[in-house]
Formats: structure tokens, sequence, C-alpha cells
């Protein structure tokens, strides 16, 4: 899916205190030798930027986890673990010796990120762990973490399924290998490896305590994280960029003339992704990428994980550039399209679905804030943002793949200082803005462009909804600046 | 089945002696309804009883509020001290005001009651008498409290309409609304709402004379209107740059027009972006309240006073031009979509067993969607006019599982947009599609996403199975 509204959200710190007494979990009782030496204890203090008040952060927080040693002096932790880092350390399990670590790549498609040690001996007693492959339904793992005495927990796991689901962040389906094991909460939960015969599996990314079910990161896509990594350029994760629906409904195929008997109905392509670039349409039926016949809910035979998503066949089987061939049902005939795979552009969503490590612009104009669009914005209304934030927001975050192409960003008035020259302003918020000084307004660069030249000494603002219409006086903004930042300690009065 | 409908008391006193004209003229009110069951809108709901209280006026009148005798089918009134129940019904009912006129065929009634005459508006911290029957009680109760507040306020029964209200400091329970309530032997108010005991205790809410002898005006001939509306939004006018930078003469008066819907008497009229100095005379303040009787109030107040067809006239700063503006033939706020509704039936249409309704405040309530699409439409119906391209919203509200709609279910809330490459703007058009003939009924909802496809033969299949199964008594109803 393109547009998937609730993300799913962080959630190693879900590992739930407390597990029943006398059902204490089954750590293998001698544990195994050398797997020590291959995880480091990973603290990171992170601190996310305040969307509601974007010239500062909010306080920080420390978030512990384990990460696995790979080759090369590398250590792979999830992103989650690192986003809004401030300062990262790698800790010894054993003897609590520490080492400031740089975050050399984090993406949060993959949900990874690689650190390493400021000081490159700082590893060098370790052994990396070779990444697994083959892992099939049925076999077992270890999920492991430490006690507090440094000492490996291990926890046998079993995995259960292998399946394509929803990642923190966007919410994009990725492989995930599902592990039920019966893990304790324990401090540094977020990334928490696990291995199968001495080779990394994954990183768990989700853990359900009731249902003992874990989601973890699998080797494919650790994989193509690092090949993406030892790229040149980083690609990250190609995508077709289409939404489809299942054909099960009989009366919809003889309607659409099937006969063949799987294939799926694309329902939307993403403006600006690669299907919608190859010509794939809404209406058609994909019957097979890559000649890989797809089934009527979108599934695929993969030699090594069975019957999973075609997406994976755009998404982790390829990297950008590469093209995919689809085979599309259209107009009663076949029709082969060639589609030339690349990630999503956010720098042209009208709203991005996350905004980690750098700052949200703003700019703020005699107490008047107004900011560009964004998930993380909306998601300042808390767990039930979707109701609770406001509705017309809303909207153009849900269904922006169907605003107008030429729209640009959406630039809104967030909330109002009061000073002087907002008098009167002090409960607007949250209202569009079309026009400044008489200029359309696709971005914050358009707004701080058109503030600098007032109309007959007046900045004229005016929204998509009531009042439609405000003005400021443009002299006394600018000789306001000063007492503004003061009145209110703001660093800034703008950040583009 | 019983309940009370809204009053106010504090204490239950029995009627003391002195009392005795007025215990002549506030009667009991005993009303059987029906209330429309949106969730399945081919039954005909569940029958309700509820209790208020109403008083005699003259020419053989009972006034009360409408949601004594909302909904209502059957309707009795009795005299205090005479159990005798008669048989009432409603002459006119105000929605938009919560009042309704009723009265009684049986002239047997009359003998013996008083009708009582209207003051004007109390003074605050004043002493006012309520009559009525709080928590059902078959006995008249009355209770006293003082005038705290005299202001406009949201009238809950319609949800959407605001008026001048009057705040009292007794606590209104449910039994007695569209009780009086009298000051020196005057009806100065008519009890109407309270809140819970959560929220605020000792409050109690009257609608004020000027509505009321509104009410009484507008049925003098033979009908109600409606309150009118300049249906236009308007905006307090304090920012010093703003006044310069429109070129509003003085320091104190005028505020900025944001909005003027379409549809209303304002349209064509008044533009956004202009400013409003007078209205019929009356210099608008910048925080658009007027003076009238010596009091300070919201401009509206003037529009309040108006009737179907009335003109007002507006003093009007535009393109630094001071313009007069008549705004002629006042009408009411034409979307009703966003008020609760009274004395309607639900409209629907059911095909293969997918059931097409349209939505309303009536809807909302009994669905509670979650649905982004249908949230944005239902909240910005208006103001992003989304009524142009469909004047109404039709949904698919609900599935009666059968093997013709197994795969649906994913459908379910979904804005109907095209029936067969027709564009669906009403529930009449949805009626009509399915009416014309075809092999194949495609339904495309809006946004992204399959249609929904209904073979005709198996329509025609399941017709009886999905009628009998689901005790469908009409497959569709477009009459309100």
């Amino acid at each position: 899916m393109i547009l998937r509204l609730l993300l799913l959200v962080a959630l190693t710190g879900t590992l739930t205190a407390g597990t029943t007494p006398g059902a204490r979990p089954s750590p293998t009782p001698s544990p195994t030798p050398g797997l020590v030496q291959s995880v480091i204890r990973v603290n990171s203090t992170n601190q996310p930027f305040d969307f509601l008040r974007p010239w500062m952060k909010k306080a920080p927080f420390p978030r512990r986890g384990l990460g696995a040693i790979l080759e090369g002096g590398f250590v792979l932790v999830t992103a989650e673990l690192v986003a809004n880092h401030n300062y990262v350390e790698l800790e010894k399990p054993q003897s609590a010796e520490k080492s400031p670590a740089e975050v050399v790549r984090v993406d949060y498609d993959y949900n990874l990120a690689l650190l390493k040690p400021s000081d490159p001996e700082f590893l060098k007693e370790f052994r990396p762990l070779p990444l697994d492959s083959g892992a099939k339904v049925g076999d077992s793992a270890l999920v492991l973490q430490l006690e507090s005495n440094g000492d490996l927990a291990e926890t046998a796991a079993r995995l259960t399924s292998i399946t394509t689901s929803g990642y923190p962040f966007e919410g994009m389906a990725l492989l995930v290998f599902r592990l039920t094991a019966p893990l304790q909460q324990r401090d540094g939960s977020f990334t928490v490896p696990a291995v199968r015969d001495g080779r990394l599996l994954g990183l768990l990314m989700r853990y359900d305590p009731r249902a003992q079910t874990a989601d973890i990161i699998p080797p494919p896509v650790i994989q193509h994280f690092l090949a993406e990594h030892a790229r040149p350029e980083f690609g990250g994760i190609p995508r077709a960029g289409l939404a489809f629906s299942g054909t099960r409904d009989p009366q919809l195929r003889r309607f659409l003339g099937l006969t063949e008997p799987g294939g799926v109905y694309v329902t939307d392509v993403l403006r600006d992704g690669a299907a919608a670039a190859a010509g794939v349409q809404p209406g058609d039926v994909i019957l097979a990428v890559n000649g890989q016949a797809v089934d009527q809910d979108g599934n695929y035979a993969d030699p090594e994980f069975g019957r999973i998503p075609f997406s994976h066949l755009t998404n982790l089987k390829a990297q950008t550039g590469d093209t995919v061939s689809f085979r599309v049902f259209r107009d009663g005939g076949t029709i082969d399209i060639p589609v030339k795979l690349f990630p999503r552009d956010r720098s042209k969503m009208l709203s991005e679905p996350y905004v980690m490590d750098r700052a949200p612009r703003f700019v703020i104009l005699g107490g008047l804030v107004f900011q560009e669009l964004s998930r993380p914005y909306l998601m300042e209304w808390g767990g039930n943002w979707v109701k609770d934030a406001p509705q017309r927001l809303v909207h153009y975050d849900a269904f922006q793949n169907e605003v107008d192409a030429d729209r640009g960003r959406i630039v809104f008035l967030s909330q109002v200082l009061p000073t002087g020259d907002s008098l009167g302003y002090e409960d607007l918020q949250n209202l569009v803005v079309t026009k400044v000084n008489g200029r359309t307004i696709r971005s914050l660069d358009d707004l701080a462009a058109a503030v600098r030249e007032p109309l007959e000494g007046f900045h004229r603002v005016e929204f998509e909804e009531d009042p439609h219409l405000l003005f400021l006086d443009a002299a006394s903004v600018e000789a306001g600046r000063e007492a503004l930042k003061a009145q209110y300690s703001l660093p800034v009065l703008e950040r583009l | 089945m019983f309940r009370l409908l809204l009053g106010v008391a504090i204490l239950a006193l029995a009627v003391p002696a002195q009392s005795a004209p007025v215990a002549r003229s506030v009667v009991r009110i005993e009303a059987a309804s029906v209330s429309p069951n949106y969730r399945a809108p081919w039954n005909p709901g569940s029958v309700v009883g509820g209790v208020g209280a109403g008083f005699v006026i003259a020419g053989n009148r009972i006034l009360t509020n409408a949601h004594v005798v909302s909904n209502s089918r059957f309707l009795t009134v009795s005299k205090e001290g005479n159990p005798h129940p008669f048989p009432a019904r409603v002459l006119h009912v105000a929605h938009d005001a919560d009042l309704a006129m009723l009265t009684v065929d049986d002239p047997a009634f009359f003998k013996g009651t008083a009708a009582l005459e209207f003051g004007g508006i109390p003074e605050l911290e004043s002493t006012v008498s309520v009559y009525g029957y709080p928590i059902g009680g078959q006995r008249l109760s009355v209770t006293r409290g003082i005038v705290s507040r005299i202001d406009f306020q949201t009238y809950s029964h319609s949800g959407m309409d605001a008026h001048l209200t009057i705040q009292i400091d007794a606590a209104i329970n449910p039994g007695n609304s569209g009780g009086p309530v009298l000051q020196d032997g005057k009806v100065v108010g008519v009890a109407f709402q309270g809140y819970s005991g959560d929220v605020a205790q000792n409050v109690g809410y009257m609608i004020p004379t000027p509505v009321v002898r509104r009410f009484l005006q507008d049925v003098e001939d033979g009908k109600y209107d409606r309150y009118v509306d300049l249906s236009l939004s308007y905006h307090s006018l304090f920012n010093p740059a703003a006044r310069r930078a429109l070129g509003v003469p003085d320091e104190d008066h005028g505020v900025l027009v944001g909005t003027v819907y379409p549809g209303g008497s304002s349209e064509g009229r008044i533009q956004t972006g202009d400013v409003l100095l007078e209205i019929d005379g009356l210099p608008i303040a910048s925080d658009g309240t007027i003076e009238m009787d010596g009091k300070s109030v919201e401009l509206a107040e003037v529009v309040e006073r108006k009737f179907l067809g009335d003109s007002v006239r507006l003093k009007v700063l535009r393109n630094r031009e001071i313009i007069d503006v008549e705004v002629p033939s006042l009408h009411p706020w034409p979307f009703l979509l966003h008020s609760n509704a009274y004395d309607e039936n639900p409209r629907y249409v059911i095909f293969g067993g997918l059931v097409f309704q349209p939505v309303d405040q009536n809807f909302l309530s009994a669905f509670d969607p979650d649905d982004l699409r249908l949230r944005y439409a239902f909240d910005f119906f208006v103001e992003d006019q989304i009524f142009r391209e469909r004047p109404e919203i039709v949904v698919l509200s609900g599935i009666l599982a059968d093997p013709i709609n197994a795969y649906a279910a994913d459908f379910r809330m979904g804005i109907v947009d095209e029936i067969n490459e027709k564009k669906i703007r009403t529930l009449e058009d949805v009626a009509a599609a399915f009416d014309e003939p075809a092999d194949y009924y495609v339904i495309r909802m809006e946004g992204p996403g399959r249609p929904i496809v209904l073979e005709r033969k198996a329509v025609e299949e399941a017709r009886e199975r999905i009628r009998t199964r689901y005790g469908i008594s009409r497959e569709k109803n477009l009459e309100k």
C-alpha cells in the first residue's frame, strides 16, 4: 500500500515488564561459547525535535540495545535505537569499557544503522557474526539479551513464519521473519539480535508479549542494506510505487474478462513512482512479475521463502536502476511493461512520513509561526492523532497522492506567539497558507522570498480557510525581530 | 420504556396555595415516540415514552419544547389535579429554537385553564420560578433560581443553532422541559436544557421571550419558516496593521468578513475581505457587538429578529470605499447536514445486500465512522464546497452478508462515486442507477480502489433470499 496511515511505532520498547513467576523462560543453561564475543552493548542518547515548537528539541532520553558485530568492524543496530541521536557509545558487556561511536549509516526504511567505534582497536578481541542464509520455517534460533552482569541470556526461539509486514516509520511492507520466543523485559531491549547456528538471523523489530511473537529484520533486508552501503551512492530500497487489490471475487473476474487464474487489480500508482513512469495504470491487472506468476492475493512462489507478496521482487530482490518486467492484463489483452525501479523521492512528497536527524523548517514572522506539513507534526497529537490532529492537515497527509501535482508543499500557520504585531490573531492555528503578498506559496522558501516584498508596507497573508486574510505591519515586524527572540527565547526566527 | 425529558429542579416542592393560578396553566405532556433506527433503516425503530411540561397560552394553545414532542406518534396532556389525559396534536414545531406549539381538540380541556402572558428579559440577579415535572413525578413542582447570565448559546436539540439563552442557578433535570419560568406572574422563559452533574451543577437554561415571541410571530401565517441567517463568518478587527491595511476609518469599529457561504443570504452581496461597519444603522464594534435596547449584543441579534424575506442594510468598507449594501430576502442557513433531524425516516437503498445511505448528523451519531474520506466530506461539506459535486454524500453503510457480496466488506463506509459510470450525487441517483437494466452493476467508490461488481443475474437470484433472511420489509425508502 502506498498510503499507510497508522505507523507501526516503536516496538522493542513494548517488551513488557515481568514474566510470570515460576514460568521462567528458557535461557539455555550454558551460554553458547563465543557468541558473547560477537555482540556489544550500544547506548544512544537521542533528542527528537519538537514539531510543535520547531525551534527547539524535546528532552533527551537514553536508549540501550545490543548490536551485532559485523565484518569490517561495524556494529549493526536498528535505526530506531539511534533515531535522532546526539551521542552514541559502545560498551563491552563484560568489562563495561566504553568507546564513543559514530553512526556511519542510518536508513529508516530498512530500520537499520551501522556504527563504528571511534577507537579502531576497540573491537579487536571481538569476532564478527556472519550473516545467516537458508533459514526455513521450523528452524530453531537463539535470541540474545544481556544479564545485568554482562553474561549473555539466550532464549530459544523458533522461526514460525516468513512474510512481509509493515516496518516502522513509513510502514513499507518488507520481508520479516516471525519467531516464537518467550522474551523477558531487560535493560536495553532496543535492538536484540537473533542467531542461528552462530550466524546472524536478524535484529528484533517488534515483540508481542502476549503471543510471544517477535518480528525480526531478516538477512535479505540486512544484505540489501549492506550492499547499498557498499555502493558509491546509497540508493535505498527501490519500489514500484503502486497499490493493488486482490481479485478473488468471481464477479469482478468475469467483469474484467480475466480467464487466467491469478492477477491483482492495480488501484493506484504513486504519482512520482516507477510504475507510473513506466506506464502502469490503475485498472491494470498484474499477472506476473519477472516471469513469476502473481496469484489472486498478490503472492508469488519464492524458491526460498514460499508464498510471499510480489513486492519482494521489486524491492529486496532488486536494486535501484534495475528493470523488472510486469505482465499486465489490460483491455482484454496482455502486455509486458518494463519498470525501471527507483526509491521514493521524499523531497517531492507533499507531507513526509518521517523526519529524522534533521530539524523541521519554519519561519516566524511577527509572532506568526509558519511550517511545512509533515506527518511527525500531526503525530504530536499522540496515539489517536488521526482523529485528534487538525483534520484538514490530516486529510492532506492521507490523500497527498490525490492533490494537484503542482500544489507543492503545504505551508501552514501552526500557531501565533502573542506580540504587538500579532494582536488579534492569537487564536489562529493550523491554517493552510495560499498566498503571501500576492505570491502563491508552494514551500517555506516561497514564503521567505515573498515576505521580502511587502505590499504598501504590509504583509498580506491569505489562507484556504477562515479568516482567509490577515495583515502585518512589515516595518514593525522587521523592527521587532530581536525583541520577539528575547520575549520567547527563540534562538532563530527561521530555519530553511 | 420511559424517558424523562430535560427540565429544571433543585427542590421538588408541593405546589403552594398561592401558585394556584400557575397550576391552572401548567400541563404535563406525555409523548410516545418512535426513534428511527439508522443501523437497520428498514425497521420502524423502537417506541419510547417521555414526559415533559408545557403551558397554556392565549388561543387555546400549549407551548412546550420541540424535543418534548419530536418523533412523537401519540401525545397526551393532563392538567394539575386532574389525571385525565387528553390527546393532543402538534400545530407547529421549531427544531432550530427548540419550541413547539400544541393544541387539544377536546374543548373541555381548556375549561378552567388560564393562559399565561409573556414578560421581557429578566434582570441579572433577579429571582425566577420554574414549573414542571422533574424526574417524571405526577405532581407539579416549583423551584427557584437566580438569573446568572444572558448570552448566546448553542441549542443542543439541533446541535447547530445558537440563540439568546438565559442561564439560571437551578439545576435542570430531565422531566420538566417546556415548563414556564415566571417572574411577577409573567413568563420570562421556557426551561429547556441543562448540564449533567458531571460538568456543572445548579446550572439550567431557559429560552428567553425574544426567541419565544419570534416563534409565535413566525407561525402567525400558519407555517414555521425557521430562523434566517446572513450565512457568513466575520472576525474581530483588533489588529492595528490590518485596520490600516484595509483603511478602516476609526479605531473601534468594523469586523472582517471571512467566508460568504454559497447558497446563503449574503452570497453575491458581501465578499471575503469586506469590513462590516454598520447593520441596520447600528454601528458594529470591532469585536462584533452592537448596542441594542441598551445592551451590548452580537450583531447577529439584528438578524435573529428578522423573518423569511426580510432584508438587512449593511454599511461595508470594500476596497477602501464605504458602500451601502442591502441583503434582501433573507433566508435560513442552506445546509441541514450537520443538524440533528427529527420527524424523519431514514432514507436508504438496498441492492444485492449492499445498504446505501446518505450521510447526515443522525447517520453519524448512529455509526460514528472512522473512515477519513467520509469524515472529511462531512466536516468540510460546506467549507470546501463538497456539496457542489455531491449534494448528498452517499455511502455503502452496511453489507447484509450473502455469497453475492462476499468480497465487498472492505468497502464499508466508502463514498459512492459512480455506478455504471454515472456520477452519484444523491441517493435518488443510486436508486435510478440500479433501476437501469444492465448485465453488470459496477460501483466505484471515491478514491483509489477496485470497483464492486454485481452481476444482474446473481442479484436477482439473491433478492428473495436476502429479503427473507434479513427481514427486509422494503428495499428502499427515498422519502424523509
